[in-house]
């Protein structure tokens, strides 16, 4: 059937005995979720949340990979990465200093559309499932040529246990612990 | 000290506005510190208690959408527009690829746009939810506000699932959308769907039925039928005054013609109305789910991109795909020309209709872009509904549309 517009209308209510009854039923699911609640509250850093590849997060650059075309830069909406030129020993010769450019990102203005990641033609960037790193100041999320190629490090993860949530039928989203990680 | 009739005359040559402050009256501000869920302000007049002028100061966050899309390429006005509801993004950036669309006389792989219909029915229920916790907060109901940011996270978490991202998805390429979805994806939409469905009742029971909130919503900010369509308003707020109207239907727009649902509509035009209509639209968003999942799951060799599209990408490209079902961008789309043309296309997003007038000029960005979202188009209710009510009716009234600022605002 293609779709249709249905008039409905809203429940009647009125007298004692309805009253009682709505109120009654009220109370008896409050009641119902007071004894047992369904949560999912996540208690960060303790535990933290392993997200599923495919996750948009923190960009590294496989810098071996890079052709330099510069793609990345020109896609990125909000201008967080931009081209730097460095001067490199040339692999092929490697007596020759050679000039190349390579992507920085600045994570000041990062918005994790993760165009960069799609854009690259060679798959030199690619995304960390995780969000949360922190710098002890707003220049560090400059990162440099050197920093770019690292894995930042994700503090949680040295004194937390990573857990995953599900959809279930009957909960909603359970939180299960997520056993030896990845 | 009074100022003379001609002094103010003087000051009204001027362009100066001169308004009579009337004794008997109070004069209130609320916020612009967040009153819910954005920046706006109310300058409203009281006797008493009761709002005899309601004007609503909107602008805190325009961010002038409309000019920067002009100074940017196609593809990176999604992430921008975007940004007006981030938490309806979906149903909020689609029409503008559909404008784009037209203009490039493209069309998306009917795979691409059953998920699309997918996300952008996640979105309205995750966007309902949202409006629905916070109008529960407003009228004192913290039940609602944890039950509904609580449910909506699933919906989220599915969102996270497909994309990549919790609610910016930036998912519509012209064409098809950036991702297929996860092998095992169908099963976990299934899963929300039917704790979703098993939920329902328990929301009518502890807010809809309630009596303590039907006393407060019932025959609130009642906006007629004549008065919904003189007044212009849009969405669940035109649905709950009777009038049989959505975008959805009116003008079908990716395959929700092919797809069995209901759209509901209610006649009393109150505010417990305008809830139930939220409330009915979720179950509804829910059968369209499952109908998308279903054919998503039967089709599943169709690309997500249009099938020409797909063999001119170059061998990485589908690797790619092929593995994780990324659609790698090609950079040639960076700086890619649209043909000069005009283009308007619309949807129903969460809280209405959101129209997109597009232009090109031949180049790599818009010459002008247009958009009227639902909010913008709600806000009158607050002029003209308000007055008559009593200042404890606001938040009611405020909740019951759904009004977001960032997105009247843009
Ligand atoms: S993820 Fe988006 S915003 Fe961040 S660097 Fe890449 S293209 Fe720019
Ligand atoms: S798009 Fe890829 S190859 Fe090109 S400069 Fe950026 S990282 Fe290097």
């Amino acid at each position: 059937m293609p779709p249709r517009a249905v008039t409905k209308s809203v429940r009647k209510t009125g007298g004692l005995f309805d009253g009682v009854k709505s109120n009654v039923e009220a109370l008896i699911i409050g009641v119902k979720y007071f004894i047992d609640p369904k949560r999912m509250t996540m208690f960060y850093p303790k535990e933290y949340l392993e997200h599923r590849p495919g996750y948009r997060g923190f960009i590294v650059l496989k810098k071996e990979v890079c052709i330099s075309c510069a793609a990345c830069a020109r896609i990125c909406p909000s201008a967080a990465m931009k081209m730097v030129r460095v001067s490199e020993v040339d692999p092929k010769e490697p007596a020759k200093q050679r000039q190349k450019q390579y992507p920085v990102i600045n994570y000041q203005r990062c918005i994790f559309c993760g165009y960069c990641v799609d854009v690259c033609p060679v798959e030199a960037l690619y995304h960390l499932p995780f969000h949360d790193v922190t710098y002890e100041s707003l220049g560090d999320m400059f990162l440099t040529l050197d920093l770019f190629q690292k894995e930042p490090l994700r503090p949680v993860e040295k004194e937390g246990v990573p857990v995953v949530y599900e959809v279930d039928e009957t909960l909603g989203l359970v939180k299960r612990e997520r056993k030896g990680g990845g | 000290m009074s100022i003379s009739e001609g002094t103010l005359g003087e000051l009204r040559s001027k362009g100066v506005e001169v308004r009579r402050i009337d004794k008997e009256y109070y004069e209130i501000f609320i916020g612009p510190q967040h009153p819910g869920s954005g920046h706006m302000r109310f300058r409203v007049k009281l006797d008493g208690d009761i709002i005899v002028d309601a004007d609503p100061d909107i602008g805190y966050v325009h961010r002038t959408m409309e000019k920067l899309s002009e100074g940017r390429e196609w593809l990176k006005i999604t992430p921008l527009v975007e940004r007006m509801t981030i938490i309806d993004a979906c149903n909020i950036t689609l029409p503008y690829i559909n404008a784009l669309e037209k203009l490039m006389d493209k069309r998306p792989s009917t795979r691409a746009s059953y998920l699309r219909v997918l996300l952008c029915e996640m979105n309205r229920i995750a966007s309902h939810l949202y409006g629905f916790g916070i109008f529960g907060v407003f009228i004192g109901h913290s039940t609602a506000y944890m039950w509904g940011f609580g449910d909506r996270e699933v919906f989220v978490e599915l969102s996270e699932i497909l994309t990549g991202t919790r609610l910016t998805y930036t998912y519509h390429i012209p064409g098809g959308v950036r991702r297929d979805m996860p092998q095992d994806f169908p099963q976990m939409v299934r899963r929300a769907v039917r704790y979703m469905r098993s939920r329902m009742p328990e929301y009518e029971k502890i807010f809809l039925n309630n009596p303590v909130i039907v006393t407060r919503l019932k025959d609130v900010g009642v906006i007629t039928k004549n008065r919904a369509a003189e007044l212009g308003v849009v969405g669940p707020t035109l649905r709950g005054s009777g009038i049989r109207y959505d975008v959805r239907l009116a003008e079908p727009y990716e395959v929700y013609g092919e797809i069995d649902f209901e759209v509901p509509v209610f006649e009393d035009g109150d505010a417990l109305a305008r809830t139930w209509v939220r409330v009915e639209e979720i179950k509804q968003s829910l059968n369209i789910m499952e109908q998308a999942i279903d054919w998503l799951e039967r089709h599943r060799d169709e690309p997500v991109i249009p099938k020409e599209d797909y063999d001119k990408l170059p061998k990485l490209h589908k690797e790619v795909y092929e593995k994780s079902g990324r659609v790698k961008l090609l950079p040639a789309q960076i700086s890619m020309k649209v043909p000069p043309g005009k283009a308007v296309a619309r949807g129903e997003a969460g809280r209405g209709e959101i129209f997109y007038y597009v232009e090109s000029d031949g180049g790599t960005m818009p010459y002008r872009l247009r958009v009227v979202t639902p909010s913008a188009r709600n806000a009158i209710v607050f002029k003209r509904i308000l007055p008559g009510h009593r200042l404890m009716d606001l938040p009611t009234v405020y909740g019951s549309i759904d009004y977001f600022a960032p997105e009247a605002d843009r």
